[in-house]
């Protein structure tokens, strides 16, 4: 009992830790770069509860979750047509491998020509950089279905857009969850950049307003508030990936890899 | 019923290259239990998955109730070796067993009905809301059987069913195949590599050599029902082992 309280309690002391030094030490330190907690502490509930919330949280997490539907809606569907469909794979594969590679900052400028400076070019941005990661595990995911349940649903006629809603989505659903929560961060990240070309509101532009006026302490409030929202979209979502893959975690819990090295005949 | 003439299957473009089937000639009658016997790599799946449609042969035909197999028939059923790979996880038994049903064309309330039936039929009843990771191996390779009789079938087409189940579920599962082949009264073709297996189901047992051609075929005359104890003391048991072990052990044709 006192164990399992000891490990529930565990992960807090580190934070715990690294605040109050930070504490102890800013205090006296008197740094204009890292600036007394007590201040930053005040700074952030000035700020964050709840006057800015409105106009520049609010506004960035709905880009950043309205991107992140957005890539989730086209990089799956593309990513399990791709890896159904050896055929469409090959004829797009140079393509998805040039964009993939592009470094989705880059397009900011291009963005703004084509979009403007309003949310149009936030999304394209972000979009152009989380899709990869749920368009390729979905690929991944799509190829790598049994065979063995393809067939058994084959010789039940069942028809090919049923196949790929009941078997391959399910089947590839692990692999889409881990490209999803690798673009969750991505997201977010890139959320923070676009914001800081051409904004007028949002975290990142709070974020460089407040250096550029060298005001060291809201700027500071609000890249706490960046990872404390990173940190509660993670764990959000962690939760959601175990309620939807259950099955999953019972199917690799029981059986490390032994389905996989029986031998079938040929 | 199911008529398979001078089949024959080879992998890959090149005709020529040695096939996994060859002239392989047939022919199962309505409602009997068939066993075809071969050693591993014989070519046994190659024919499973040619006769169920599931791919197409080099040449030769398949013909069922004297309409040619070109895609999977509706009027057959699959049972793969490996339960753990053919049952879908994230569907709970129910669904698993009534999932071919909803694009059968069956109404819903027809598909729910046999599917319970199904379930009762191979002792499943009341397990329909577990998942199969929730069953042992020989529940699950039920739920697989269940899914096939659901489905309603006139031939079923076992691949090495119970290949994967130790020796006292499969005892068990092979009276439960009896018992729901009488009872649904179906044709089935069962792929083995157990001659003891073999005997104790079938009507007929066909042996097959690489690449897949009949090498020898016997009749069982072993009277029904058949018991796991007195029908394998009986001295025609032993004979037909004997004979089938001789049959499986021959030197195979040279290429």
């Amino acid at each position: 009992m006192t164990r399992r309280i000891g490990y529930l309690l565990l992960p807090a002391i580190l934070p715990i830790a690294v605040l109050l030094g930070y504490g102890i030490w800013s205090i006296p330190a008197q740094n204009f770069y890292f600036p007394p907690l007590p201040e930053i502490i005040g700074f952030f509930r000035d700020i964050w509860l709840f006057d800015r919330i409105g106009s520049d949280l609010v506004p960035s997490l709905a880009r950043m979750l309205s991107a992140y539907a957005i890539s989730i809606g086209l990089g799956v569907p593309i990513g399990l047509a791709l890896g159904f469909s050896r055929l469409l794979r090959t004829a797009c594969e140079p393509v998805v491998e040039f964009l993939r590679a592009l470094p989705a900052p880059a397009l900011i400028p291009f963005a703004l020509l084509i979009f403007g400076a309003g949310n149009g070019s936030k999304l394209f941005v972000i979009v152009l950089g989380a899709i990869w990661p749920i368009l390729l595990n979905s690929l991944d995911g799509a190829r790598g279905v049994d065979r063995t349940q393809l067939d058994m649903a084959r010789s039940y006629q069942v028809p090919r857009l049923a196949r790929l809603r009941h078997i391959v989505l399910p089947a590839a659903s692990p692999r889409i969850f881990a490209g999803m929560r690798t673009s969750l961060a991505i997201a977010l990240i890139l959320m923070v950049v676009s914001e800081m070309v051409a904004s007028s509101h949002g975290l990142g532009y709070f974020v460089l307003q407040a250096q550029r006026s060298f005001a060291i302490p809201e700027m500071w409030t609000g890249i706490i508030l960046l990872g404390i929202l990173g940190f509660l979209l993670n764990a959000i979502f962690l939760r959601i990936e175990n309620r939807v893959l259950f099955w999953h975690r019972a199917v690799t819990r029981k059986r490390p890899t032994k389905a996989r090295s029986e031998a079938t005949d040929a | 019923m199911l008529d398979v003439s001078q089949l024959r299957k080879v992998y890959g473009p090149d005709p020529n290259a040695p096939p996994a089937v060859a002239d392989l000639s047939f022919t199962v009658a309505e409602q009997e239990f068939v066993c075809i016997l071969g050693s591993s790599g014989c070519g046994k799946s190659t024919m499973l998955r040619c006769l169920s449609g599931l791919d197409s042969p080099t040449a030769g035909e398949v013909r069922l109730r004297d309409r040619r197999v070109t895609k999977p028939p509706e009027e057959m059923a699959f049972v793969f070796q490996d339960y753990s790979r053919s049952l879908l996880p994230w569907m709970k038994v129910r669904r698993n067993v009534s999932f071919p049903l909803r694009y059968k064309g069956v109404g819903n309330r027809a598909a729910d009905d046999a599917t319970e039936e199904a379930l009762d039929a191979v002792g499943l009843a009341g397990k329909g809301d577990l998942y199969p990771w929730q069953l042992s191996g020989g529940m699950q390779q039920r739920v697989a059987i269940a899914r096939a009789l659901a489905y309603k079938p006139r031939v079923l087409l076992m691949d090495e069913p119970f290949a994967s189940v130790d020796a006292q579920t499969r005892t068990g599962l092979e009276d439960l195949l009896l018992d729901v082949w009488q009872r649904y009264e179906i044709t089935v073709l069962f792929v083995t590599h157990d001659i003891d297996e073999a005997i104790y189901l079938a009507d007929r047992v066909l042996v097959l050599r690489a690449p897949a051609q009949i090498r020898h075929s016997t009749t069982v005359p072993l009277a029904r029902p058949r018991d796991q104890l007195t029908t394998k003391q009986q001295p025609e048991f032993g004979q037909l082992r004997a004979e089938l072990f001789n049959a499986l052990d021959a030197q195979p044709a040279p290429a």
